[in-house]
């Protein structure tokens, strides 16, 4: 559990600024519960589904690697994850471990539905319990940051107003989202996610970032209308996927920087 | 057309007289000229707007500073996709409700959305006596334009080799950056629907489409022209100025055709949903002189008031020959998309 809190820093921030932009209450597997609003008085539940969570699996696993393929059915390990209220818990605060935990429920499955060694199944399960236990930990984070008031409700519309800035933090937050869908194998989803992002939010920057530095828009319009939806449409895997994104977020906190700066020397109205 | 309301002069004295002293007499003195933010009116009172996105942030910045300028106006804004908060307001009307004073829409046609359901108040004649005669409205403002262009790459072409009209680039042998999913695109191709009709329109969208590549956005279009990608692209004009602004030896300039739609100018614009003058009133710093001026400079828009520079780069809107057209009528876009489905474009 130490690991979990290593980057408490950075979670911290990410954490409010995905409750800041949180905008689509409405997610893939059904619409959030009102308890996301609510996570201190959930705690005690989300950490005894991750406990019950951990014990299905493993059972499923033992029982693959003690009767065979055709002892289980793989697709139940996603009605687990799906049946969770920490589901959408963890979907609401930190998409990045959501959606490895996505990555991993799928790394077992198809080891499993590809008759692959115990081994191998094991090995995904261990990558699966170390995201479900991180994510948790982010939980209980973000709860903390909610009963101090400093994390706001995930609100229905988006009604904020977003500095140029601020909007770079939320292209980040959408390009998680597309690693989550896509681990979460909506491909569709994942990149209509990118092409609202690029038209919605990239758009509204650009024109300002172009004034700084042209080469990175250029480099940042080729990674949204070529490099990521050609990952998604060619099937990469998550870890490729993720890859991509990681690399455009490393662009984006740059473009961020320029932004600042021009925000800082940009003239007064009156 | 016939919406379109010209007023010759400052006829609504009486509207002035609830206005100061000093800003009456600087309409009176200064008929079609701007006016300076010194001049205006304190706004005191509450005012819900409905804020079309866009501009990245800098329309944004101007509501910040008239806020910061006017300490009792409390103002409350909804943002929202531009057609989505248009329709909202029809919408509440119909359920006969107003929550929106006013209504700041990036394009025009949204504005004419709102307008046909009769909601938009009139315009105070003395504002609109300040806006370009071309851009004069019975019951909404523009605030500030765009133009469209034809960024072409100046290593593989010459002005001269463009076109002058925007249907015999159809017939030209240029290859063509666009982006028909772009909103801006859609009101251009509307705009031709109107002033050619629609069979020449699906004519000349299905032949540019044998030469035209494809890009996600028009920022995108003009980076590919300056690429050499293509020869020639169809944008709104800021992509090309910000771009040159960012990459001074861009091999890109702007030529421009006439009096057609490839050289519409289209608009933001506002419209009070509220009679009360604390609405108009708002309008006003709008187009004021460092309003028109900051949207210039910042977001390389196009200024419709007088004495106003034009952004770097950019000939004056006396040196263009846009079409006439309403702009109100580019709000019916749903014939556009379904002959750009029916050209095989979108």
């Amino acid at each position: 559990m130490n690991a979990l809190f290593k980057s408490a820093t950075t979670l911290g921030v990410s954490l409010l600024l995905v409750s800041t932009f949180v905008t689509q209450p409405a997610y893939a597997n059904g619409p959030i519960g009102e308890h996301v609003n609510h996570l201190q008085a959930n705690i005690k539940d989300y950490s005894e589904e991750v406990e019950w969570m951990v014990a299905k699996v493993d059972t499923l696993v033992s029982n693959y690697e003690t009767k065979g393929a055709k002892a289980v059915n793989s697709d139940d390990l996603i009605e687990y994850w799906e049946s969770v209220k920490f589901h959408s818990a963890i979907e609401t605060n930190y998409v990045p471990v959501y959606a490895s935990i996505w990555q991993s429920l799928y790394g077992i499955k198809m080891a499993i539905d590809n008759n692959k060694p115990a081994s191998e199944v094991r090995a995904q399960q261990t990558a699966l319990n170390a995201a479900l236990w991180q994510g948790l930990g982010a939980v209980k984070l973000a709860a903390k940051f909610q009963q101090k008031g400093v994390l706001d409700a995930v609100k229905t519309t988006a009604t904020e107003n977003m500095t140029q800035s601020a909007t770079v933090d939320e292209i980040k937050h959408k390009l998680d989202r597309v690693v989550a869908k896509y681990a979460e194998r909506l491909s569709d989803e994942a990149t209509s996610i990118v092409h609202d992002t690029y038209l919605h939010l990239f758009e509204g920057i650009e024109g300002t970032l172009i004034e700084q530095d042209a080469n990175l828009v250029e480099v940042l319009e080729k990674d949204f209308n070529v490099t990521l939806p050609k990952a998604i449409s060619d099937n990469k895997t998550v870890d490729q996927v993720r890859d991509v994104i990681t690399d455009m977020q490393t662009k984006l906190d740059r473009a961020k920087a320029l932004i600042e700066k021009a925000e800082k020397t940009r003239k007064d109205v009156f | 057309m016939e919406r379109r309301t010209f007023i010759q002069g400052l006829a609504a004295m009486g509207a002035m007289g609830a206005l100061p002293l000093s800003l009456s007499q600087a309409f009176a003195a200064t008929v079609a000229n701007p006016v300076s933010v010194e001049d205006l009116p304190k706004l005191k009172g509450a005012l819900t707007l409905y804020l079309g996105r866009g501009e990245g942030g800098l329309y944004e910045d101007v509501l910040k500073a008239i806020e910061k300028r006017n300490p009792d106006l409390k103002l409350a804004i909804r943002r929202g996709p531009t057609a989505a908060l248009a329709n909202t307001i029809v919408a509440e009307a119909k359920a006969g409700i107003r929550r929106s004073d006013l209504f700041w829409a990036v394009d025009s046609g949204a504005i004419g959305l709102v307008s046909d359901a009769g909601l938009a108040q009139p315009m105070p004649s003395d504002l609109a006596a300040q806006l370009q005669p071309q851009f004069r409205y019975k019951d909404w403002a523009p605030v500030t334009g765009r133009v469209r262009t034809l960024p072409f790459n100046t290593a593989r072409l010459t002005k001269e080799q463009i076109p002058t009209s925007i249907m015999d680039i159809a017939d030209s042998d240029l290859s063509i950056g666009w982006a028909p999913a772009y909103s801006s695109f859609q009101s251009f191709v509307t705009a031709m629907r109107l002033l050619e009709g629609d069979d020449k329109t699906v004519k000349w969208l299905k032949k540019t489409k044998q030469r035209a590549k494809t890009y996600a956005g028009e920022l995108g279009v003009v980076m590919a022209v300056e690429r050499g990608e293509v020869d020639i692209g169809f944008a709104n004009h800021y992509y090309t100025l910000r771009l040159k602004s960012g990459k001074p030896d861009a091999k890109l300039d702007l030529a421009f055709t006439e009096q057609d739609a490839g050289c519409l100018v289209n608009a933001s614009g506002i419209l009070a949903l509220n009679p009360d003058p604390l609405a108009t009133n708002f309008m006003r710093y709008l187009l004021s002189t460092q309003v028109q001026s900051y949207l210039a400079q910042e977001a390389y828009e196009i200024p419709l008031v007088n004495g106003v520079a034009q952004p770097e780069g950019l000939p004056s809107l006396a040196a263009i020959s846009p079409p006439k057209i309403d702009l109100t009528q580019l709000a019916d876009l749903r014939p556009t998309i379904d002959l750009m489905r029916n050209s095989g474009v979108l």
